[in-house]
């Protein structure tokens, strides 16, 4: 959802003033007898939501949808400690960073969280934890992720059309580029790769490290970044990448049959059916070379200015039971963060834009074998210089090696900014 | 306000009055006027004084928005100096700066020149241009983005008509600054061009009847009286382009993802579009490094400090000049 969040909340930046005001407003009575919850447009399903009002009758549970940079306005609550939600979402991109000030917010295990950790998918509730154990976020969504293609650009290059036969005959990076080379000699116009630097991101999900280790050292200059990167310019170098553009370009050239395939989170299908509401059934999904990483996901947490944590985990718990998480794929694209939900009909349904196929198979198969890794708080600040100098790469030739060599050199000035060693 | 005492006494004397007891009996005397004044200030003060001077505590602490600030002296200076991409993002400002404010300024001088001889329809024309002014701009800074894209844009189908090839305008370091000036050209042109419209007519018409007398043709009249009469204005705007120009901001951010999850607010490909205040943005509040965040905040006040002294030292000069 953070890409096609985007146009949501550009159009809600022209209220920006007034949904802060609003949302100061929301959390201002002292009254124990209601509870704030804040979320984001489709960060929950708003009818579950509305459900969840009606259903918990010991208090008047007030949900807010916060625009704008929901962050930002979370961090100026907990920092002003006035008008805290008493439970708040909090993005995946977010929650390393909210960690480390664990004790701003109530160790869900204290409440019996610890209980159900076996219905959610493990490595999600380790990144919703903090080393020593806190349960601070609760898993919403996941965001496993798979190749998006068209069969029929495929199958005119002469490569297989199926989700499994694709996934079989891809299934490394070696076997896709080799595709997308014999795509290219098939000379249909079609560049297989239509993005660069997630191709780099995709392939770090699917390590175990990732930039800073977990005793804050800077390893973003060791092999397994370097091949992630070797592997994002790889395409490059093979001419099988499409030219640099802004994602709706890049949607409307894969529509027109030039850029066939493109990696992304379960979420990232219902940014194609927004974007390319005409191309139903010219879509499949299949598993990604080199297997599954995560893209997104999101989750809740209960600040310490929680006025009753008892019944707000209830509260989140219900929320976020298999079937309400069904009922958030159906609304919102959330894909479950809890493996009971994949069998449910709202996810075994076949997809009619996917042309029928029952996608949970995919993803729900990817959920439960993405790979644990640490992220640092200041990961995502220090892995800026790699997506710009890969970006920088691919828009604007420069030369892989000195990109490289930028990159690493600007990331150490930023770690050590940053406090990492 | 029901006190019907607030007529100012008539003999309150202008100039120093040393007696404490009399000020504070004047402060009795005029708080009303005071209270009128005060929703300003109070509103400057909680909203604008304190951030500022807060942001300066910030320059020198190190600082991710929750946890405890630390202090690190000059440390987010010297990072500051050391730090290309800062460089970069002022060098990025100054670039946009220019190709935005010569058209801008220049388009605006036509215009209003073309304004103040139409005879009719003369406020719809100034309506019309000055809307731009008053739309919001990250309203413009979509419609500009898909205007320009490289597939769908209405900019290249024209070029296609025309059978010249697509252009990728928001993948090119150069060709994204143009976009970002276009933008920025297109929004502030019709605001200058009502400021010279208002400099144009107040230039007494018998300059310009006197000049005719002497024989002097448009041209001559247009240097010769138009401009060296406007010049106050045209310092005016060039200051507030200035201004303006340094805290370049919503467009580069609305165009170039600003709500991505992965690496928001770099300002496109080859950083092009990162400019300093977009990069002050992305280190605060992206990076979660406030301290530093507000070093590059006053960084750039600085140059705009710069920059102001310039204009001011211009502005003398020419009333020496003229004087």
């Amino acid at each position: 959802m953070e890409l096609s969040r985007r146009r949501l909340l550009q159009v809600a930046l022209f209220s920006a003033g007034s949904a802060a005001l609003a949302a100061c407003g929301s959390g201002s009575g002292s009254d124990a007898k209601e509870l704030t919850l804040w979320y984001w447009p489709a960060g929950l399903s708003d009818k579950v939501v509305a459900d969840a009002v009606k259903h918990f009758t010991q208090t008047k549970l007030k949900p807010s949808v916060i625009g704008g940079d929901f962050k930002q306005k979370l961090v100026t609550t907990l920092t002003g400690r006035r008008f805290v939600p008493d439970i708040t979402g909090v993005k995946g991109e977010d929650i390393a960073s909210l960690l480390v000030q664990a004790d701003r917010f109530i160790d869900l295990n204290t409440l019996g969280a610890d209980k159900l950790a076996s219905q959610f998918v493990e490595w999600k509730w380790k990144q919703g934890s903090t080393k020593d154990g806190k349960l601070i976020g609760f898993p919403i969504d996941i965001g496993p992720t798979a190749m998006y293609y068209r069969p029929a650009d495929f199958e005119k290059a002469g490569l297989p059309s199926k989700p499994e036969d694709v996934a079989a005959a891809m299934s490394t990076w070696d076997d896709y580029y080799a595709a997308g080379v014999k795509m290219k000699q098939a000379n249909t116009g079609a560049s297989m790769v239509m993005d660069i630097p997630t191709i780099f991101q995709m392939v770090i999900g699917q390590g175990t490290k990732r930039f800073i280790d977990e005793n804050g050292k800077f390893i973003g200059d060791q092999d397994h970044i370097r091949n992630a990167w070797d592997l994002a310019i790889k395409p490059i170098q093979l001419g099988i990448a499409a030219p640099q553009a802004g994602e709706q370009d890049q949607f409307t050239a894969a529509s027109r049959g030039k850029s066939p395939s493109l990696f992304g989170a379960a979420w990232r299908g219902q940014d194609l059916k927004n974007a390319l509401p005409d191309d139903t059934g010219k879509w499949r999904v299949a598993a990604m070379p080199g297997g599954p990483s995560n893209y997104g996901g999101s989750f809740l947490a209960l600040p310490k200015e929680c006025r009753n944590p008892q019944l707000a985990f209830q509260i989140i718990t219900w929320l976020l039971s298999p079937e309400n998480q069904a009922r958030g794929f159906t609304d919102a694209a959330l894909f479950p963060s809890s493996p009971a939900a994949y069998t449910l009909p709202a996810l075994t349904a076949p997809d009619p834009y996917f042309g029928g196929q029952k996608t949970v198979e995919v993803f729900g198969d990817a959920a439960q074998k993405i790979p644990v890794s640490y992220e640092a708080p200041s990961d995502a600040a220090v892995s800026a210089p790699f997506f710009d100098e890969v970006l920088s790469v691919w828009a604007k030739g420069k030369n892989p090696d000195t990109a490289w060599t930028d990159a690493v050199s600007k990331a150490k000035e930023i770690a050590e900014r940053q406090g990492v060693n | 306000m029901t006190n019907t005492r607030t007529t100012p006494p008539r003999e309150a004397p202008p100039g120093p009055r040393p007696a404490a007891g009399r000020r504070r009996g004047a402060l009795r005397t005029y708080w009303p006027h005071y209270l009128a004044i005060s929703p300003f200030y109070v509103l400057f003060l909680v909203f604008g004084l304190v951030p500022v001077l807060f942001s300066l505590y910030l320059a020198f602490q190190h600082w991710d928005g929750i946890g405890d600030m630390q202090f690190v002296g000059l440390r987010n200076f010297e990072f500051l100096v050391k730090d290309s991409t800062f460089w970069l993002s002022l060098y990025n400002t100054f670039v946009i700066w220019i190709m935005s404010t010569i058209p801008m300024l220049f388009l605006a001088l036509v215009l209003a020149v073309l304004l103040n001889s139409s005879v009719r329809f003369t406020s719809f024309y100034r309506i019309a241009y000055f809307i731009p002014n008053v739309t919001s701009l990250v309203a413009i800074a979509i419609v500009f983005g898909a205007v320009f894209s490289t597939n769908q844009g209405l900019i290249n189908a024209i070029l296609g008509w025309l059978h010249i090839g697509a252009v990728p305008w928001l993948s090119n370091e150069w060709t994204i600054k143009l976009v970002i000036a276009w933008l920025i050209t297109w929004q502030w042109t019709g605001y200058n061009a009502i400021l010279y419209l208002a400099g144009l007519q107040a230039i007494p018409t018998e300059m310009y009847e006197a000049a005719k007398i002497d024989g002097a043709g448009p041209v001559q009249t247009f240097f010769r009286i138009t401009i060296p009469q406007l010049r106050p204005i045209i310092l005016f705007t060039v200051v507030v382009s200035t201004i303006n120009g340094m805290q370049t901001f919503t467009e580069p951010q609305v165009l170039f993802g600003g709500n991505a999850s992965i690496n928001p607010n770099s300002g496109g490909p080859g950083q092009a579009g990162l400019t300093a205040i977009l990069y002050f943005y992305r280190e605060a509040f992206s990076n979660n490094d406030y301290g530093y965040g507000a070093a590059i905040a006053w960084a750039v006040f600085l140059v705009i400090l710069l920059f102001t002294a310039i204009n001011w030292r211009i502005v003398q000069r020419r009333d020496k000049g003229a004087a």
